[in-house]
Formats: C-alpha cells, sequence, structure tokens
C-alpha cells in the first residue's frame, strides 16, 4: 500500500500545482503562436516548448542538476547566445542600403525614442500599487522598444535576469505583431500625398565601403562606447565576414548552422524562466503593456522624424520609411513597403526602408549600451 | 514619494543622455560614411567585368520582324502626301 502511495506521489497528476498548469497552458499559447500563426516561429516555438518542460512538476528541468537550468547559465546568464545570434544577423546584414543613404541612421536613431520614453512608462507604473520597478528593471523592459530580441534579452540578462522570460514573450511577441501594431501609427502621422513620395534611387556601393563599413562601426564604438563592444563587436564580426569575400564557409555556418543552433538553445533557455512564480504577477501584465507602448513609441517618432527631414531635406523622404527605424528587420521595412504600395503602388521602398532598419539595429545595440554604461 | 521622484529624475536624465549619444554617435557614423567611404569608393570602384563581346550580327530590323527604316521614311512620307491632298480637295 505504502509503495502504491509513493507511486501515486512520484505522479504528475499528484504534484501538479494551479500555477503550472496555467503556465504550461501559457506554453501552449505560444506553440499555437509559433505553428498556426507564424509568429516568430524560430523562437516562439523553442520557448513555448521550454515553457512546457520547465512547469512539469518533479522533473527539475530548470532545478540545479536539469537540462534547462544548465542551458541557461551557460548561454544566457554568460550572454553567450544572444552574441552568437547577432554575429549570425550581422552576416546576413547588408549595409549597402545604409551606405547608399546615409542621413537615414537620424532615423534609426530617432526611433529609439521608444526605448527611453518607456523607461519614463515603467516608473511612473510604480505609482500603482504591486509594481516596483528599480531603475534596471525599468531599462530592461524599456528595450523591448528596440524591437530587437537578441539585444532585449541580453540587457534583460544583465540587468533583470528575473524578468527575462516576459521580456523575451513580450519582445517577440510585438516583433511579430509589427504588421499589425505598425500601420494604423504610420497612416494617422502621414498624409496621403506623403505616403506617395517617390524616393531618389539608390547610388551603387562597393565592396570595399561594404568592407570598411563594419571596421569603422566598430572602431566608433570602442572610441565612445566600450559598453556596447560586446553587441556591435560581434554583429561588425559577423557582417565582415560576410563582406569580405573570402571566409564564405564561416559566413554561411554563422547565419545557417550556427544561429539555427543557438536559437534552439536559446529558446528552451528563455522558456526555462517562464516559471509560475517568475511569470504569473502583475508585474509581466505591466511589461506587456509597456513593450506595446515601446513599439508604438518608436515607430512614431521614427515617422516624424522622417517627415521632418523630408521638410529640411533637398532630397525627398517618405515618412513612412521612418517606421522601420525600430529595428525588426525585415519585417518592418516591408511594412514600410506595403503601406507605401497602397497609396502608390508604383512606389516600392523596400530598399529604402532597408537603410533606416539596419540603422535602428546598430541605435537599438548602442542604446542597449548607453543603459549598461549607466545603469549596469 | 520621494523615491518616485529620484527614480524620474534619473530616468529623465538617462532619457536625455541617451537619445543625445545615440544621435551623436550615429552622426559621426554619417560623417564618417560621406568623407571616408565615399572618398574610397571613388578612389577604389568596384572592378568591371567585361562581358564577351558579342558577335556583330547584319541583321536588319526586317529580318527582325521589324520595319526598315527606308521603309518607314516612304510611308512617312506617302501618309504626309495624301494629308496634304486630301486637305487641298476639302
Amino acid at each position: 500500500m505504502e509503495s502504491l502511495h509513493i507511486l501515486w506521489m512520484s505522479t504528475g497528476l499528484a504534484n501538479f500545482e494551479l500555477g503550472q498548469v496555467i503556465m504550461m497552458l501559457v506554453g501552449c499559447l505560444l506553440l499555437f503562436l509559433a505553428i498556426a500563426k507564424n509568429f516568430e516561429p524560430l523562437l516562439l516555438l523553442p520557448m513555448g516548448f521550454g515553457a512546457i518542460l520547465t512547469n512539469i512538476p518533479v522533473a527539475g528541468f530548470s532545478e540545479v542538476g536539469g537540462l534547462l537550468h544548465y542551458i541557461y547559465y551557460a548561454g544566457i546568464d554568460t550572454g553567450i547566445f544572444p552574441l552568437l545570434i547577432f554575429m549570425g544577423v550581422g552576416a546576413m546584414t547588408d549595409f549597402g542600403a545604409l551606405i547608399a543613404n546615409p542621413k537615414t541612421l537620424f532615423l534609426g536613431a530617432a526611433a529609439q525614442f521608444g526605448i527611453f520614453a518607456t523607461l519614463f512608462g515603467a516608473i511612473a507604473l510604480n505609482a500603482i500599487p504591486g509594481f516596483e520597478f528599480t531603475l534596471k528593471d525599468a531599462s530592461a523592459i524599456a528595450i523591448i522598444g528596440g524591437a530587437d530580441g537578441p539585444t532585449a534579452i541580453f540587457l534583460a540578462s544583465k540587468l533583470a535576469p528575473e524578468l527575462l522570460g516576459a521580456i523575451a514573450v513580450a519582445a517577440y511577441s510585438y516583433m511579430a505583431l509589427v504588421p499589425i501594431i505598425q500601420p494604423p501609427i504610420m497612416r494617422a502621422l502621414t498624409t496621403e500625398d506623403e505616403r506617395k513620395i517617390e524616393m531618389a534611387q539608390l547610388r551603387h556601393v562597393t565592396k570595399i565601403e561594404k568592407v570598411i563599413f563594419p571596421l569603422g562601426v566598430l572602431l566608433m564604438t570602442i572610441f565612445f562606447l566600450p559598453a556596447a563592444t560586446p553587441l556591435v563587436g560581434m554583429f561588425c564580426l559577423g557582417n565582415l565576414m560576410k563582406e569580405c569575400g573570402v571566409v564564405d564557409r564561416l559566413s554561411s555556418t554563422a547565419q545557417n548552422e550556427l544561429i539555427n543552433i543557438v536559437t534552439i538553445f536559446l529558446g528552451l533557455g528563455v522558456g526555462s524562466k517562464l516559471s509560475a512564480e517568475a511569470f504569473l504577477n502583475v508585474e509581466t501584465l505591466g511589461i506587456l503593456a509597456l513593450g506595446a507602448v515601446a513599439f508604438s513609441i518608436g515607430t512614431a517618432s521614427g515617422v516624424l522624424m522622417a517627415k521632418f527631414m523630408n521638410k529640411v531635406s533637398k532630397e525627398k523622404v517618405n515618412p513612412l520609411i521612418g517606421a522601420a527605424g525600430v529595428s525588426a528587420v525585415p519585417m518592418a521595412a516591408r511594412v514600410a513597403n506595403k503601406v507605401g504600395l497602397e497609396s502608390n503602388p508604383h512606389n516600392f521602398l523596400l530598399m529604402h526602408a532597408m537603410g533606416p532598419n539596419v540603422a535602428g539595429v546598430l541605435g537599438s545595440a548602442v542604446a542597449a549600451g548607453i543603459l549598461l554604461a549607466l545603469v549596469g | 514619494m520621494d523615491n518616485l521622484t529620484q527614480l524620474f529624475v534619473e530616468a529623465g536624465t538617462l532619457m536625455l543622455a541617451g537619445m543625445v549619444f545615440v544621435f551623436a554617435f550615429l552622426g559621426i557614423l554619417i560623417i564618417f560614411i560621406n568623407k571616408v567611404l565615399l572618398k574610397l569608393a571613388i578612389k577604389f570602384p568596384d572592378p568591371i567585368i567585361q562581358s564577351k563581346p558579342q558577335r556583330k550580327t547584319n541583321k536588319t530590323n526586317v529580318e527582325k520582324g521589324g520595319i526598315s527604316p527606308p521603309v518607314v521614311a516612304a510611308i512617312s512620307s506617302a501618309v504626309s502626301q495624301y494629308r496634304q491632298q486630301h486637305s487641298k480637295n476639302k
């Protein structure tokens, strides 16, 4: 009889807590969004599965000795996984559109206002009972506005590891929702005539420019913001491997096999942080709300900056490309192109929007470096 | 409440410093692209890959299915002549 009792007590059914069941349902929701809705499936699928695994009673996936525990501490706590992902992203990024029209860097800079404005929002939430965000927490939450998954995970793991799960879920969910969040803001802030603006064709960018560019960016980061060199350095390494043309095998590995392998572990590691005690609280709701605010403000400030540039610049600038400054490569650029085509079916803005889009990646890495330097 | 005010002040400082720095950093990058990369591009342009010269063909427009220039000239002249006659008759 006693052995039967022991056997019963070792089953999941006897040990389930309500929080674990709810978090497993959250994991299933992430799987649904990834599989049925195609929302950032590469990360949401392992993340959702990680959430299910980490909430299995008795199995101890996230306790010392558990698989997810080691994945998290080896790859995310150390910052290795997001940095390797950033290298792969660098190897997939073409800076040609940015080099051809460098003033679009200002659009990438303006969109980072979403990050810093959300800092205020996170602190303001402290006025509501139940919220106790420190400046570190607020900074980690605000980086969601950078619309850059690896940057958000990197910064959250350094500044507020206990909020990592909610921040990663918010960052990737909103990145997947860019085609829904951005267009209404873009239409509200621009006139029909502005959306019809056709931009001048971009100049040809030579190979030497593309090779020197990542080295120049790295040099500037070393001089002015060493705190951002882990992110920017790995990004530039990946980009240099792509552009130099002599290490095609390494470039191919960085943007295919390596990034795929790391994405699996990154997703599982982030999923391990989706435990009931860490996720099921009022702060998670605050983080999800602040993430939406951050995205919206970033989009709006990019569009407004592009409008301003269109007014003062000799060359015409379609304000829609400003929305691509929030990073989220290449989704935000595609959205700018799509909204532009609705007003002018002959106006293809994709290449013009890629400039602010990759500028946004650099901008969010710089913003993360600033937050690390000042708050970390 | 004092603590919240203090946090607001710190967040405001962070926002101001952060935005100024992001704009300054990316602004310097614009100068770098315009002053350094553009000059490099002019000095070291991409090598032009010579495409194989195409064989000279003596195909005329007629052979390609078009109309040869003398025929076009003859038709144009005939049309204008006809129009002149037509207008005089009126």
